[in-house]
């Protein structure tokens, strides 16, 4: 989108107003931020932020497409746990099994995911009562495998969560290169816009021959992949799964997604949205550690920045 | 239109005679899980675990009685866990003297209220996604509790709700007689009142309900306070059961009252079912559930069970909406 | 090119299509006619992939078809342009129009500057100037309409079906319209034409079907039929027996409900209207005009930016549907399943619906008393049903319209608005409708009734206000309606030259 007609550049900002809230949101923290400490300020501090935020962009990713679907994806918190007890469970300590494990966990997550998309499309029944089921299914297997934490994991495992290429954390990298190939597939894939179709109005994607089941199957099963991601890369961040770890995750898996002005409802939104999100909750988490708030009230804030942003992005009611 | 014939007990209206027959399919179902479960191992039937599975109806076919009126409404409440495990840790804040039990539930169910009236704020005034909107607001009630309690709540239960939580009288346990009243007093709101007719109505289309005059909000408003009360009154009795509370009370509540709902043939996309239904949806569970661990199967598989249920339930009354 | 040979298809108790044949040729513009209900979007929609027939036989290309989805049909060359468009409302123009069909670069991925271009291209082609950038929902009804229409140019077509495409568009650009019509049959497409407007079938169409109630009645030559026979064998009856006799000559009644500088953001602009006591008004204009804007507007069910409502004299202060409905007002929906009927209730509640305050006792609905007033209604407007307690769902069209009315009726002592009150109605339950509203007009009821039916209107009102864009254009009494009249204030060209100015609504 270079060449804008002035119009349609205003108009775009208009119905992005949302996410410059969000970028104006975070510049007034990190200045905050740099007023209340000084360790704050540091280097380090900042790329702690972004260290820390690579579990939740993982997961919210694949959560901003199954949402702009207009569906939702419960089932990230259980899958987590699942996939991420299963990784430490499996490689037990084992160099040699990282890999094939690796790949295994991931593949299971993209085909848990499947089956989600499967459910959705055979029974006919909305994605959150098909996930939410999903979910309580894979928290009943996960505690089955281990009631605690399950294995271990090799010592040079924790390089993915802690690792550096050039002085930046691999993670965040990951993270950046991952949401860049996701908006150019949004954006440039058919199959992309089709995402945006199905969420804006499916029964019109229908009617136009769209090829829903396959913009399902995608979503759900983009969306169990991350899971995959994000649990191999918790396991290497906590050094062991176990049957709790994405417990948290699946509401702060939408967070960022809907304060990134992706809309409930779908077909509108995008992933730059969410990883703004990201940053703005991590940012937000660190600066309340700076100010010594407990993670209680941390947990009531991030309450109240759904509630805000729900209620923000809220498209003008429709009357009759 | 699908048909429309629902398994229905104490609703309203429109009850034709079909939907009266499959109103009988969930109390033969009942009956038959307790025959196969009494067979395939004879402690089921004996007077202590009936006496048991009696006394864990209660809390939750309270909270499903309140769950019940959010769902016709075309919503659902996941806060009502965190309501009734906010109303135990009340529960506990108090001298655990018998003279506290007034101070106790007036302020309980105040919270209950309160968490109820911000869900139906957001549903109805901000257009928030009911699921959503209780997700958030149970989230923020948690993170109060677990300030309030700095993470381990101390402090005991008073006597009178443990008398009423886990005591019986001649084998009826006491909170079965208060599920009892509460099923009847809101049945009876439910089905025969002018506000349980608004809120089918309601359910069924709020456009039709507000070119109607109803005042759609007020009423959607107030199902969430009824469910956030009753979750409260829930969370007391749960906490006279246990005996010891910790921040968890409850958990799993919300899952479980939604799936009870569903399988009572409370439709999710609103406008249907009742609260008979609903409350043979809550027996339902807890049988399988006591029948799970009386089998000796893990534990583990109850949550399985539950997960499976939900989806199937809602397949079988599919309708697609939320 | 399509044969359909005994087509039956019924929905929940109600047969929409009974044995209907239709075959259309390639090269041929083939005009589908019949009044609402005939069965002419079921059709389409069987056609289209949307329902699968109960019985009967589907040919295209000579080939027996069944289709699975939507998508079977399309991908077989099926083109349909929707009454209700299919318009994705977060997509820019250029998007919609290539949705399925995207412009990609030579690495298969979206060229979006090419979809621009192109985009811009075909518009400018149908001599339609449309930003392709901006977002559907920002276009006009008719802007939106001529999108839909080049949707169907961007990719090879062989049977192109249009559902009441002028129904939002008129003059100039309905003329744009039929220009490419033209040129797609001369290159052999196959072309079925549903609409309204029995002038311009005579204009475009080579030959002419035409259904009554779910069956096929005939298929001519266009140059076999005249105008008159065509509308006998859409009604099946003469229209003079359909509409009950209008008010007599006279005083005109008093003024019951007064409206002024009435305007609902985007629909309506300083509309005002008066509907006096024992009348009927109409209240006509294109689709799109604010007609449903301006009743809802004063009923309270939409939000006005300006405007006073006054009934019998009296300043409404707080316009709400709860308080115009207890002075008095009632409002039956066009859309009777989303806006009117609770649907899961039974007859009973249903007809109670406006006014709980009647049945409540103490709080509770008196059931007994309930049951007494439904069982009263049913007679007295010969609703066909087992009783109070059916449920509404499993009722036809028409006794679910009777319901509604009856409801309101029974609360509506002052004013009934009534919107499309025929739409999706069969003949016989429609000649009735008309006689309850006499009849209600008759007992001093001021009744305003929206209709995009020329006839309709024609043959029940005694006075019409037209819409024309958001505003009114006009108003004709007694021996100045006719439908040319009411077209001409509806669409209004300052030229004198009458455009399609004969709609006959079915």
């Amino acid at each position: 989108m270079t060449a804008l007609a002035p119009i349609r550049l205003s108009s775009r900002l208009r119905a992005n107003q949302g996410v410059l809230v969000v970028a104006a949101l975070l510049v007034i923290l990190l200045i905050f931020g740099a007023f209340i400490s000084d360790r704050f300020r540091t280097t380090s501090n900042i790329l702690n932020i972004f260290e820390q935020s690579t579990g939740l962009a993982l997961v919210s990713l694949g959560q901003t497409l199954a949402i702009l679907t207009g569906g939702i994806d419960l089932s990230v918190g259980s899958m987590i746990s699942l996939l991420s007890t299963l990784t430490s469970g499996l490689i037990a300590g084992k160099a040699s099994m990282v890999l094939p494990v690796a790949i295994g966990i991931l593949l299971l997550g993209l085909l848990i995911g499947i089956c989600n998309g499967l459910l959705i499309i055979w029974l006919r029944v909305h994605p959150l009562i098909v996930t939410l089921g999903m979910s309580a299914v894979l928290q009943g297997i996960v505690l089955l495998y281990s009631l605690g934490p399950a294995g271990s994991v090799p010592p040079g495992f924790n390089f993915l969560a802690y690792g550096k290429v050039l002085g930046l954390p691999i993670g965040a990298v990951f993270i950046l290169v991952l949401f860049l190939l996701v908006a150019l597939f949004l954006r440039y894939a058919r199959l992309g816009r089709y995402i945006y179709a199905v969420g804006d109005d499916e029964v019109g994607a229908r009617l136009m021959g769209l090829p829903r089941a396959r913009v399902m199957l995608t979503v759900y099963g983009f969306s169990g992949f991350c899971c995959g991601l994000a649990a191999i890369y918790l396991t290497s961040r906590f050094s062991v799964g176990q049957p709790y770890t994405g417990l948290n995750y699946t509401l702060a898996s939408i967070t960022p997604v809907v304060v990134g002005g992706t809309l409930l409802s779908g077909g509108k939104g995008g992933v730059f949205g969410t990883l703004l999100g990201v940053y703005l909750i991590s940012l937000l988490n660190n600066v309340l550690n700076f100010m010594d708030v407990s993670t209680h009230y941390q947990l009531i804030a991030q309450g109240l920045i759904v509630i805000a942003a729900v209620s923000v992005y809220v498209e003008k009611k429709k009357r009759v | 239109m699908v048909d429309v014939s629902q398994a229905s007990g104490a609703e309203g209206p429109a009850i034709s005679m079909k939907s009266r027959l499959s109103s009988y399919a969930l109390p033969i179902f009942l009956i038959a899980l307790i025959a196969i479960s009494g067979i395939v191992s004879p402690a089921f039937l004996s007077t202590s675990n009936i006496s048991n599975m009696l006394l864990q109806v209660a809390p939750l076919g309270i909270v499903v009685i309140g769950q019940a009126f959010v769902i016709i409404l075309r919503g659902l409440d996941l806060s009502v866990s965190s309501v009734m495990a906010t109303a135990a840790v009340i529960a506990t804040g108090f001298s655990g003297q018998n003279s506290d039990v007034l101070s106790i539930l007036l302020v309980a169910v105040g919270i209950g209220i309160a968490t109820g009236l911000v869900n139906g704020w957001l549903v109805t005034k901000r257009s928030v996604s009911p699921f959503l909107a209780t997700l958030a607001t149970m989230i923020v009630l948690q993170g109060f509790r677990f300030a309030y309690t700095q993470g381990a709540p101390s402090g005991n239960v008073p006597p009178l709700f443990r008398q009423i939580g886990s005591a019986t009288w001649h084998g009826v346990p006491y909170n079965m007689m208060l599920l009892v009243v509460l099923a009847v007093v809101f049945g009876v709101v439910l089905a025969k009142s002018r506000f349980g007719r608004e809120v089918y109505i309601t359910g069924g289309n709020p456009t039709t309900a507000r070119l109607l005059g109803i005042n759609a909000d007020r009423v959607t408003i107030i199902g969430y306070v009824i469910s956030g009360a009753l979750a409260a009154i829930a969370g007391l009795v749960l906490s006279g059961y246990v005996g010891i509370v910790d921040n968890w009370v409850g958990r799993g509540f919300e899952l479980d009252s939604i799936v009870a709902a569903v399988m009572g043939g409370i439709s999710l996309s609103g406008g249907q079912g009742g609260i008979l239904g609903g409350l043979f949806g809550a027996a339902i569970l807890v049988v399988v559930f006591n029948a799970v661990l009386l089998f000796g199967l893990p534990v583990q598989l109850q949550i399985i069970i539950k997960g499976m249920v939900i989806v199937l339930a809602a397949a079988f009354y599919v309708r697609r909406r939320i | 090119m399509l044969n359909l040979s005994g087509i039956s298809k019924s929905f929940i108790g109600v047969q929409a299509l009974s044995g209907v044949n239709l075959d259309v040729r390639a090269g041929e513009i083939h005009a589908l006619v019949g009044e609402n209900g005939a069965g002419k979007s079921t059709t389409i929609k069987i056609v289209a992939g949307v329902y699968k027939p109960d019985a009967g036989e589907m040919e295209f290309e000579g080939k027996p078809v069944q289709w699975a989805r939507p998508a079977d049909a399309k991908n077989a060359g099926i083109h349909v342009i929707y009454q209700e468009f299919v318009l994705f409302p977060h997509l820019s123009v250029a998007e919609n129009i290539y949705l399925g069909h995207e412009r990609r670069n030579r690495f298969g991925f979206v060229d979006h500057a090419r979809t621009r271009q192109d985009a811009s291209d075909l518009l400018r082609r149908l001599g339609v100037d449309i930003d392709p950038q901006i977002l559907v929902s920002e276009l006009t009804v008719a802007d939106q309409q001529m999108v839909e229409i080049s949707k169907a140019l961007v990719h090879k077509v062989k049977l192109l079906i249009l559902d009441e495409p002028t129904a939002v568009i008129s003059g100039r650009e309905a003329d744009l319209l039929f220009a490419r019509l033209a040129a797609l049959k001369a290159e052999g497409v196959a072309i079925l034409y549903v609409s309204h407007r029995l002038e311009e079938i005579f204009q475009i169409a080579d030959r002419v079907t035409v259904f009554k109630d779910g069956a096929h009645v005939a298929t001519k030559d266009i140059g076999d039929v005249t105008r008159d026979r065509l509308i006998s064998m859409m009604v099946g009856r003469d229209l003079k027996d359909i509409f009950p006799p209008k008010k007599p000559k006279g005083e005109p009644g008093k003024v019951v409900l007064k409206a002024e500088n009435i305007s609902v953001e985007g629909r309506v602009r300083n509309a005002g209207i008066e509907v006096r006591a024992g009348e009927i008004t109409a209240l006509a204009g294109l689709v799109g005009a604010g007609r449903t804007e301006l009743a809802m507007g004063i009923f309270g069910g939409l939000p006005m930016s300006s405007g006073s409502v006054w009934i019998d004299g009296e300043k409404v202060d707080a316009i709400t549907p709860a308080t115009t409905i207890s002075k008095g007002v009632g409002f039956v929906t066009e859309d009777r399943k989303g806006q009117g009927l609770a649907m899961f209730l039974d007859v009973a509640a249903n007809i109670s619906a406006a006014n709980l305050s009647a049945v409540t006792r103490n709080g509770l609905i008196d059931r007994r008393l309930e049951n007494e007033i439904a069982r009263k209604e049913i007679d007295n407007y010969r609703v066909v049903c087992r009783g109070p307690a059916t449920s509404v769902a499993t009722m036809s069209g028409g006794n679910q319209q009777k319901v509604i009315v009856a409801r309101w009726a029974r609360t509506s002592r002052k004013v009934l608005i009534l919107d499309e009150p025929t739409r999706g109605v069969d003949v016989g339950a429609k000649t009735e409708i008309y006689r309850i509203m006499r009849g209600l007009a008759g007992e001093g009821i001021a009744i305003l009734m929206i209709s995009s039916e020329l006839p309709e209107v024609v043959g029940m009102s005694d006075r019409v206000v037209v819409m024309r864009e958001g505003a009114i254009s006009g108003e004709l009494t007694g021996a100045n309606i006719s439908e040319e009249a009411i077209m001409s204030l509806a669409t209004q060209h300052p030229t004198g030259k009458v455009p399609p100015a004969e709609v006959l609504a079915q």
